[in-house]
């Protein structure tokens, strides 16, 4: 006989439940801080200036152009960089020589932070979109490269060996075993790379330009308009978390 | 469909390892009738496995030459389809996805392959299970998709190497009769590779006794249960007879890999 369950308070509480009562006690917090603290109420503004702050810039026509470029540079950034991280990921995990020659630089180039790199990329596509996307793409491309190289070098031998069996041709082996192969550790690539992605696209924008939601961040800053730099960066985690989302839909569609 | 004939010529294969050459099969040569079933069993590291891929054409650079009704095969060939040992279903494709693989392959529509895909579902009783994916399978269910998507490559020799080693031994039994009942209704010319005495002489016409390295064949043991055969013929007196029998001959070849292997030599 199992003895009755003991339900200790901790259980009782929902998760969902237990993360909103999170959230309320923090707001809660930030709001004393920023009342009662006259320094903290500079860095702190009160929770209804940056709701007010919010609406303001969600009803203005220049923020969804500061969007727009936003997104068209992240967007572009995913395609040049994922396109390379793919296609030379391909290349080394089908011929490991190559492969295992890269893997090293790849592996130590990987967690080295791109952004110190950016007066070369100015000097090199300029001040406009063409750094800020050089950025990006660059930082999206070691997380993309490196799962698809893990991907190929983890597809199980049989199923090449099921493939030759069925007389692929090199064509048919790489379109019909190799790629949906590797799709899975594709796809957490490029999640993990589409952060990368628009880390590296705001903090170019915040560094030096004159258009995107890491510049207009960057100029409420500057002109202490602190509730409006807040209500722009919780726009830019509703960004990063919706499309963190849409690619984790995608990921598990393919769960399969 | 057409059944073929196998022949296997004085094969042999050595494999150079830095601690010098291995000898892994020997000179052997064997041929299976049209709609023949013939099992070959050996030891474990007697080889098998390297035949297996020899006469599937995924080795080269070996000895001797294999032939399908008298003309040799090279490389990976239409003659001669293979069921693999290891879980070889794509696990990106459904059921039915994966037994139209082959039809795909050779650039068969889709309405087209997928109807006759059906037929090879039916044929190994996955019909039930046509859109589900490997991973919602059981691991029979898994290498009857794996049986059934080489049976649609029409192949005239069928040759499998353990496909049911991994699985539970009344599962095994169960599919054994399955299987049979397909190489009837097909007339499919059929080489098991097998460690499997139970196995072998459930299914076969013949069995092929190979010896502990250098892979040779040892002994042919015709097996003269009457057919249609279903599983229960392992409870008769002659199918033990037969297992016996065939055990003595493996014993001996059994215990020397076991000693080669406990001296500290891996396969």
């Amino acid at each position: 006989m199992a003895a009755p369950q003991v339900i200790t308070p901790a259980q009782r509480w929902h998760p969902q439940l237990l993360r909103l009562a999170t959230l309320v006690v923090l707001g809660l917090a930030w709001e004393t801080a920023s009342r009662f603290n006259s320094t903290l109420n500079l860095a702190m503004p009160s929770l209804l200036m940056i709701a007010k702050a919010l609406f303001a810039i969600l009803f203005d026509g220049k923020f969804y152009q500061h969007l727009g470029i936003t997104l068209w540079q992240v967007v572009a950034s995913m395609v040049v960089g994922g396109l390379a991280g793919v296609g030379l990921g391909l290349w080394g995990g089908l011929k490991r020589r190559f492969g295992q020659a890269i893997e090293p630089y790849v592996y130590y180039l990987a967690p080295t932070p791109k952004i110190i790199i950016l007066p070369v990329l100015i000097l090199m596509f300029g001040v406009g979109s063409g750094s800020k996307i050089a950025m990006g793409a660059l930082s999206c491309f070691f997380p993309i490269l490196l799962s698809t190289l893990a991907g190929v070098w983890q597809i199980n031998p049989v199923l090449i060996r099921v493939g030759r069996s069925f007389h692929l041709s090199n064509r048919q082996m790489l379109t019909l075993v190799y790629l949906p192969a590797v799709m899975r550790p594709v796809i957490t690539g490029v999640r993990l790379g589409l952060g990368m992605a628009i880390t590296g696209v705001l903090l170019s924008q915040i560094r030096l330009s004159n258009a995107g939601l890491g510049f207009l961040a960057i100029s409420a800053f500057q002109t202490f308009q602190v509730a409006d730099m807040y209500a722009i960066l919780i726009l830019v985690f509703a960004l990063a978390a919706l499309a963190n989302a849409g690619v984790a839909s995608v990921e598990r569609r393919l769960g399969g | 469909m057409s059944a073929g004939a196998l022949a296997v010529e004085h094969v042999g294969k050595r494999f150079v390892t830095p601690q010098g050459t291995v000898t892994a099969v020997e000179d052997v040569s064997f041929s299976v009738k049209k709609g023949e079933f013939v099992s070959i069993i050996g030891p474990s590291g007697c080889g098998k496995s390297t035949l297996f891929a020899i006469i599937g054409g995924l080795l080269d650079q070996y000895e001797g030459r294999v032939l399908v009704d008298g003309h040799t095969v090279d490389g990976a060939h239409h003659d001669i389809g293979m069921v693999f040992q290891e879980e070889s279903t794509f696990p990106w494709r459904t059921t039915i996805e994966n037994i139209a693989f082959p039809l795909e392959v050779a650039g068969m529509p889709k309405k087209e392959r997928l109807e006759k895909a059906v037929h090879f579902l039916e044929l190994v009783g996955l019909t039930d299970f046509a859109h589900r994916y490997p991973s919602e399978l059981s691991g029979g269910m898994r290498q009857r998709t794996a049986m059934a998507r080489t049976l649609a490559f029409e192949p005239k020799i069928l040759l499998m190497d353990e496909p049911f080693a991994a699985l539970d031994e009344q599962t095994r039994l169960l599919l054994g009769d399955q299987v049979l009942r397909i190489w009837r209704e097909l007339n499919q010319t059929t080489l098991l590779i097998t460690h499997n005495i139970t196995e072998a002489v459930q299914l076969s016409d013949r069995v092929l006794v190979m010896t502990y390295r250098p892979g040779r064949l040892k002994r042919e043991v015709p097996i003269d249960l009457p057919r249609p055969r279903s599983s229960e013929v392992v409870g008769s007196v002659a199918f033990g007879q037969l297992v016996g029998q065939i055990w003595k001959d493996l014993r001996e070849e059994a215990s020397r890999g076991m000693k080669a292997t406990e001296g500290g030599r891996n396969d």
